[in-house]
């Protein structure tokens, strides 16, 4: 007792700084959802679908504001003008290019489009065309097509100058219509931008059906369980068995073609795989302690699907969405290539796609943009699925 | 096994009954008769047309018509080609559509299935990396951009094949891989992450431990394991592939039901479009119930009975 009282004072000395936080917990909590951005954000090509996905809908929602026509704008004298092209060298500042159809449009050096030229002759049957341009001749002899007919890659017109041949000068970037123009001298870029809100458009409906519908539908199935499961689940086998497309298609032909009718029809039928997912989900999550607890204390039915079964349900529901909503844009590319979209003169991915066909051989570009556009988005979505269902994974969490 | 034959046989019927009431109101529901034109035809012309095709009677005798039609394997004619019933158009479509369809689900399974296998081998190694590049990409292209991509370099480019038409064995090529590409796509991927998760299964340290040969530990106790998961989605395929003819078809110009098909969805002749609809409805379903059934067999701890 006596040691006890006597403890001198210098052993009263505050703990070295490095020893204070020792008992502190030096990782901090990670909930289930911060630790899942963490392990997104290290798979580098998800975070690039994302800024993909970020990319696109700005573009699709800021693109069309900004530029200085619309959808609809057409030049029938600036059709099928291709995103780069060879230029002809007239003059010091003249420059011309030769379409497909051996016509000339004026450029400038960098390669903007100045407008076509007006022949002063026109000669049909000896296959040439006269133009005067900054007083000089120009003639475009385009006799050898018809003979070269076969062979691609043989020389198909000369351009003559005051009769000396002209050779192509360089091969430039369309400066005005970056993706070219298309048969009815409409911006393609523009087009596909306006077709860029269409699909984002039909994707959000996706997203919010599936949602909304399909996440209600299979928790209420999963959670009520016995007869009304049965009845539930049968309906969505019924709905299933048949494709989808199969009933977009009809829909399409009763309620005509449209935006409108392809959200419709997507609402009424893509919330079936969604309600399965989750169904299925809710069915083992139903058993857990929290739902007894949360029985017990009174919760209703409603706020133990919405508040507790359906929230832990999240990261699977999740993954089905990055997976349905590019299927969805699928769908709706398919539909409008196959006539059934949006009406012209709007324009989908798919609708832009199906124009390009007729003209294949000679404007491939006019293909080539829209489907570029499409691979891009289901990339962009497939990334973002694959990292999120490794991200969401409880089994893979460290 | 009988038991649930017949369940599944029972299930089958209620969900074509169901497909056929749905098409047949949905069909009726279309503002304008199928003879609306746009220039109008004389009054007298289209009640003769409506009582020719049964029309003008109450809609339940036409629907209670068409369900007996149905089930004696009559659709009807077709409202816009004369002459020709929609049997008639099956009969002579389907089997075109069945040759490349077919094809492309054997190339789906002969090409997609090796290609998982090769990459869950591998993984993480050269092969594995090109197995998946060329899976994602094919997941990411639809398959009227495939088609067209197809005709675009190997027909007008390179002149490998033929751009259009069915005459010979050149010919299915193009249509196979542009509607069975996405599938392939998918397929492989199935298989690569279901042979990962089998590999690494004590059944395959057993068999390894026992001195079998690689091959025979792949082939036999992995493989075999492995495609169950395939198997399941042979349904969707055959579904995908179903639908994926109807722009392959128009691409490459193949007189298949496809093409019957959009045409019909084209020019609104809603006799074919609700039978050619029914059709694939009832094909799709007879191929789930045998899918199923196969499923049955190659995996003994799914009991059909249940």
């Amino acid at each position: 007792m006596a040691e006890n009282k006597s403890i001198p004072k210098t052993m009263w000395e505050p703990i070295a700084h490095e020893e204070r936080n020792k008992e502190k917990i030096s990782r901090p909590s990670v909930t289930y959802w911060q630790d899942a951005w963490r392990r997104l954000k290290q798979n580098k090509l998800s975070m690039l679908g994302l800024i993909m996905i970020a990319i696109l809908f700005t573009l699709a929602i800021f693109g069309p504001m900004i530029a200085n026509h619309t959808y609809s704008d057409q030049d029938l004298n600036l059709t099928n003008i291709p995103p780069r092209f060879e230029i002809y060298k007239i003059d010091k500042d003249t420059f011309v290019h030769v379409r497909r159809d051996y016509t000339l449009i004026q450029v400038s050096e960098d390669g903007e489009i100045l407008g076509k030229v007006e022949e002063t002759e026109d000669n049909i049957f000896q296959r040439y065309r006269a133009y005067k341009i900054e007083g000089k001749d120009i003639k475009l002899d385009y006799s050898l097509a018809a003979k070269n007919k076969d062979k691609p890659n043989a020389k198909k017109f000369m351009l003559l100058s005051d009769g000396e041949e002209l050779i192509p000068y360089k091969k430039v970037f369309n400066k005005t219509y970056w993706f070219g123009t298309d048969a009815l001298g409409r911006d393609l870029f523009i087009r596909v931008l306006y077709g860029a809100r269409i699909s984002l458009t039909v994707a959000i409906v996706a997203a919010l059906v599936n949602f909304f519908i399909g996440v209600l539908y299979g928790g209420i199935s999963g959670y009520m369980g016995g007869k009304v499961d049965n009845v539930m689940m049968r309906i969505v086998d019924i709905v299933s068995t048949v494709p989808l497309m199969l009933y977009v298609i009809m829909l399409m032909v009763v309620m005509g073609a449209g935006l409108k009718t392809i959200i419709i029809a997507l609402g009424l039928t893509y919330w079936v795989r969604m309600a399965r997912i989750v169904r299925g989900q809710v069915l083992s999550l139903k058993e857990q302690e929290y739902v007894l607890a949360a029985k017990t204390l009174g919760a209703s039915t409603w706020r133990i699907l919405i508040r507790h079964l359906i929230p832990n349900a999240m990261g699977p529901i999740i993954v089905a969405l990055t997976m349905q909503i590019p299927s969805a844009i699928f769908t709706e590319s398919f539909l409008s290539f196959i006539g059934l979209g949006v009406s012209a003169p709007m324009a989908s991915w798919g609708t832009l796609a199906s124009d390009a066909l007729g003209g294949l051989r000679t404007y491939a570009y006019q293909l080539f943009f829209p489907s570029i556009a499409i691979c891009i988005t289901m990339l962009a979505f497939n990334f973002l699925g694959d990292g999120l269902r490794d991200a969401l994974d409880p089994r893979l969490r460290k | 096994m009988g038991r649930f034959l017949a369940n599944r046989i029972i299930s089958m019927l209620i969900t074509l009954f169901l497909v056929i009431t749905i098409t047949f109101f949905l069909m009726h529901a279309i503002p304008g008769g199928p003879f609306t034109r746009e220039k109008p035809l004389p009054p007298k012309v289209i009640e003769a047309l409506e009582a020719k095709y049964k029309l003008d009677q109450p809609l339940w005798k036409q629907y209670v018509d068409y369900l007996k039609g149905v089930v004696t394997f009559d659709l009807g004619p077709s409202f816009q080609r004369v002459g020709v019933t929609v049997n008639e158009l099956i009969a002579k479509g389907f089997p075109v559509s069945a040759k490349i369809g077919g094809g492309s689900i054997l190339l789906v399974l002969l090409v997609g299935i090796p290609l998982g296998v090769i990459s869950a081998l591998k993984q993480n190694k050269w092969q594995d990396q090109v197995v998946m590049v060329l899976a994602t990409l094919g997941v990411t292209i639809p398959s009227f951009v495939m088609a067209t991509l197809i005709i675009y370099i190997f027909s007008s480019k390179l002149g490998w094949l033929p751009s259009h038409g069915l005459t010979s064995w050149k010919h299915m090529i193009g249509p196979m891989i542009a509607l069975g590409g996405f599938s392939l796509s998918f397929v492989a991927r199935l298989t690569r992450s279901s042979m990962l998760e089998v590999l690494q299964q004590d059944y395959i340290r057993t068999a390894r431990a026992k001195g079998l040969s690689e091959f025979v530990v792949v082939g036999k106790h992995a493989l075999k394991n492995a495609l169950i998961p395939v198997v399941s989605y042979i349904g969707p395929t055959i579904a995908a592939i179903l639908t994926g003819s109807f722009v392959v078809e128009k691409i490459f110009a193949i007189p298949g039901l496809g093409k019957h098909f959009v045409e019909s969805v084209g020019n609104r002749d809603y006799t074919v479009l609700m039978g050619v609809t029914i059709f694939y409805a009832a094909f799709l379903v007879l191929m789930i119930l045998i899918v199923d059934i196969l499923y049955g067999f190659i995996d003994p701890r799914i009991k059909v009975g249940d």
